[in-house]
């Protein structure tokens, strides 16, 4: 029953999007470093992915250039980047991809918020990994940052239950359908989200 | 067992004095079974828990957002305050992650020593655990012998770090100086001591009629369970799953030593307790071997650099804590703070399975359940 | 009362240092008879039978819990006694941070404690808000002081528990007037 990430990468692609991030520049202007490819996944996830991705869209205005866009779903160096595969899908599909992850025999690790702020979006990335052989999987989405909104995974995985209250309490990411999205770390009566960017302490004295 | 919400546990037909004579009981947040400042509201039906919902928070110390707010080194102290009795595991990870980003080499010698005091912390966790557990249920004495046991670890530890509980010895790179002859010896004295006491506890408390008719058959987890809510460590070990990060994900100079993943097949307290205690003797067969081929070398890589400014990018790295998997995903935006460090702490997950694992629960066994999952509740709040 | 008189063996013939104790002592009563204020009685008795309120919140806990243990031994001055519920403890040891959420909780259960009673802010994070304290923080009070008064304050982080011992002592000192062994001096 252990897949293997060739396997997943051929499952989730139908789900996945090129959707990218520029990261915010460094300060300093660095040189533009040649971004090696990564290794080139099993042939049916390959062909897809490469028809999917987008050509690198260079950003204006910015003193260095970002790396390249990531695949829609890619198979990762483990030692470098602690993850075996990492796939960015729509938000409307996080649920299916979820599924895919339990009828495989993954466990929830966690669910990260990301507040990308100067591009106007929240990212959520879920991690899973496999008890059987040890695979990490990552499946990021990207949503609008004010009001957005992603399904919750909780039907699937009761422990995303907790890491989305979590989420919702730092980055006000709303988890539609979810049974119970109340505070979870902060005050029963807390209206302020923490780890947004813009936040300065003085909503929560 | 069909999971009860709070409002069907409240209107309950099937309760002593007929519907709606449940009653709401606080656990919490000062108590002193729940090891640190939990609450849980338990809708009761005399001494049957209906629905518990756990109410965290209490502790809640803002680590990932300090995480944004330092430097790199500045955040090393935070990572020993997450769940302080297994500090030096929780620094690893930290290190681990910026060593993965950043591509740093660390020593073989400072590896080995970032292995036995990582083990020696390990043997130290447990005992406190096992001791508190104890307690709760109603053993006053073990607690004495594990604090006792620990001392022992912590002079160890303190000679080479100085620290006694949250310790902070290791750096980028390797470790903030070198272990002395007196903690060789000390080490090389210690395990032999430790099987003597293991030997001892077993007789005296792991064999004992009154602590097994406590904790067996209390709490079954299934393996499908441990899925659904992401548990880990010896809650996945005792539910007949051998999953354990040093095996899995294997991370610093683990892939050298030889020795087992204790797993238990039944699922319930008892399995959870054995599967600690074994792991205590797993601990120091890794600590013997790692002694005994120490290499020698330098104890940190002399190249890192002063700031440490990883390549914009994610990165994770887990570590196997005490309690459970431990995983950093770090968000690097190129500078020298960190853009967003998210910390995936074992207690959270392990406790996220009370409310399904309680239904229908007495009381004292409850708490005989959460003693079993060996809660730091720092570790949940972060 | 002099602080800084240490206690001294009762013996046959001793002679009693100045002090209220010893002024007005016919001289047909034997040396062994003491005359004493019954508030001096009841701080002694107070001060070496603290019972402490089990309220670990964070790392020192840890400490705390070592303090009271085999190695550290707590109930040699007669504090062993950790007891749960606030209504028979008379002294509270913040050992933690306390978190807004929780201030009310620390705030009832100080309340709750009948007088007299005491406070130790033990670690960093009772005394100021610790490690915790930055701009744009949340989360933290700091310092248990802006709840309710503290007697002592024992700093580290975590302190040693030789420090808690010692904060003990100061307390004992508070209350009684005298130390029960002399002050370390350090070089």
């Amino acid at each position: 029953m252990s897949p293997t990430a060739e396997q997943l990468a051929a499952e989730l692609e139908p789900l996945a999007v090129a959707d990218f991030i520029p990261l915010p520049p460094p300060p300093k202007p660095a040189p533009v470093k040649p971004v090696a490819a990564p290794a080139a996944p099993a042939a049916e996830g390959a062909a897809a992915a490469t028809a999917g991705a987008t050509a690198p869209t260079p950003v204006p205005a910015a003193p260095a250039t970002p790396p390249p866009p990531p695949k829609p779903v890619q198979i990762c160096d483990f030692a470098a980047k602690g993850v075996n595969l990492d796939a960015c899908v729509r938000p409307a599909e996080v649920v299916a991809a979820a599924q895919i992850m339990l009828r495989h025999g993954f466990a929830i690790d966690t669910v990260t918020g990301v507040d990308w702020m100067a591009q106007g979006l929240m990212e959520v990335v879920y991690d899973y990994f496999h008890p059987l052989n040890g695979l990490r999987v990552a499946i990021r989405c990207r949503l609008a940052r004010d009001a957005g909104e992603v399904p919750t995974i909780s039907g699937v995985f009761q422990g995303a239950n907790w890491h989305e209250r979590e989420t919702n309490d730092f980055f006000g990411i709303r988890f539609t359908g979810h049974p119970n999205l109340t505070p979870f770390l902060l005050p029963e009566d807390a209206t302020y989200h923490p780890l947004r960017k813009d936040f300065t302490g003085e909503s929560a004295q | 067992m069909k999971v009860l919400s709070k409002e069907e546990a409240l209107a309950s037909p099937h309760s002593i004095g007929g519907p709606n004579e449940t009653f709401v009981l606080n656990l919490g947040p000062q108590h002193p079974a729940t090891h640190g400042v939990l609450r849980v509201k338990l809708v009761m039906d005399g001494e049957f828990i209906q629905h518990a919902e756990c109410v965290c928070g209490y502790i809640h110390r803002m680590h990932e957002k300090m995480g944004e707010n330092r430097t790199y080194a500045q955040f090393l102290p935070n990572t020993s305050r997450l769940d302080y009795l297994s500090a030096m595991q929780y620094t690893h990870a930290w290190v681990g992650v910026v060593e993965r980003a950043c591509k740093i080499e660390v020593p073989q010698r400072a590896e080995y020593i970032r292995v036995i005091t990582s083990e020696l912390n390990r043997i130290a966790s447990h005992l406190v655990g096992w001791g508190a557990w104890v307690m709760d249920l109603g053993g006053l004495t073990p607690i004495l012998y594990a604090f006792d046991d620990r001392e022992k670890i912590l002079d160890l530890l303190e000679g080479i770090c100085g620290a006694r509980l949250t310790f902070c010895y290791y750096r980028f790179g390797g470790l903030v100086n070198d272990v002395d002859d007196n903690f060789i010896q000390g080490t090389k004295a210690f395990v032999p001591y430790m099987r003597e006491r293991l030997k001892m506890y077993k007789a005296f408390v792991t064999d004992n009629i009154i602590l097994r008719k406590r904790i067996e058959g209390i709490g079954m987890v299934s393996q499908d369970m441990c899925r659904r809510y992401g548990a880990c460590g010896p809650v996945i070990r005792g539910s007949g799953i051998a999953y354990d990060v040093r095996k899995a994900e294997p991370y610093s100079a683990y892939r050298d030593f030889d020795f087992d993943i204790p797993v238990y097949p039944q699922g319930d307290s008892m399995t959870r307790y054995l599967v600690r205690m074994d792991e205590i003797e797993q601990s120091l067969r890794i600590i013997e071997q790692a002694i005994a081929k120490l290499p020698e070398g330098p104890f940190i890589n002399p190249k890192v650099p002063r700031s440490i400014k990883p390549p914009a990018g994610d990165y994770t790295y887990a570590t196997e804590a005490a309690r459970g998997r431990f995983l950093i995903r770090l968000v690097s935006n190129g500078t020298d703070t960190p853009y967003r460090v998210k910390l995936r702490t074992p207690c959270l997950s392990n406790l996220s399975l009370f409310e399904e694992a309680s239904q229908g629960m007495m009381l004292a066994d409850a708490i005989a359940f959460m003693g079993s999952l060996d809660l730091v509740i720092p570790d949940i709040d972060r | 009362m002099d602080p800084q008189a240490g206690c001294s063996p009762v013996q046959p013939g001793l002679k009693l240092p100045p002090g209220p104790a010893s002024d007005d002592i016919p001289p047909e009563c034997s040396s062994l008879v003491r005359f004493a204020k019954l508030d001096d009685l009841l701080a002694l008795g107070r001060a070496n039978s603290l019972w402490p309120l089990t309220f670990g919140l964070a790392c020192c806990a840890i400490e705390m819990m070592a303090t009271g243990m085999a190695r550290w031994d707590i109930s040699r001055f007669g504090a062993e006694v950790f007891r749960p519920s606030p209504r028979h403890a008379d002294l509270m040891i913040v050992a933690g941070t306390v978190n807004k959420k929780m201030s009310v909780a620390i705030k009832t259960l100080y309340d709750q404690m009948p007088e007299p009673k005491w406070v130790i802010a033990m670690g960093n994070c009772a005394i100021s808000g610790g490690p915790f304290v930055f701009p744009g923080q949340y989360a933290v009070v700091e310092g248990v002081d802006k709840l309710f008064p503290v007697d002592v304050y024992v700093p580290g982080c975590p302190p040693r528990p030789e420090a808690l011992i010692e904060g003990i002592l100061s307390l004992e000192e508070k209350l009684t007037g005298t130390r029960r062994w002399p002050k370390v001096e350090t070089e």
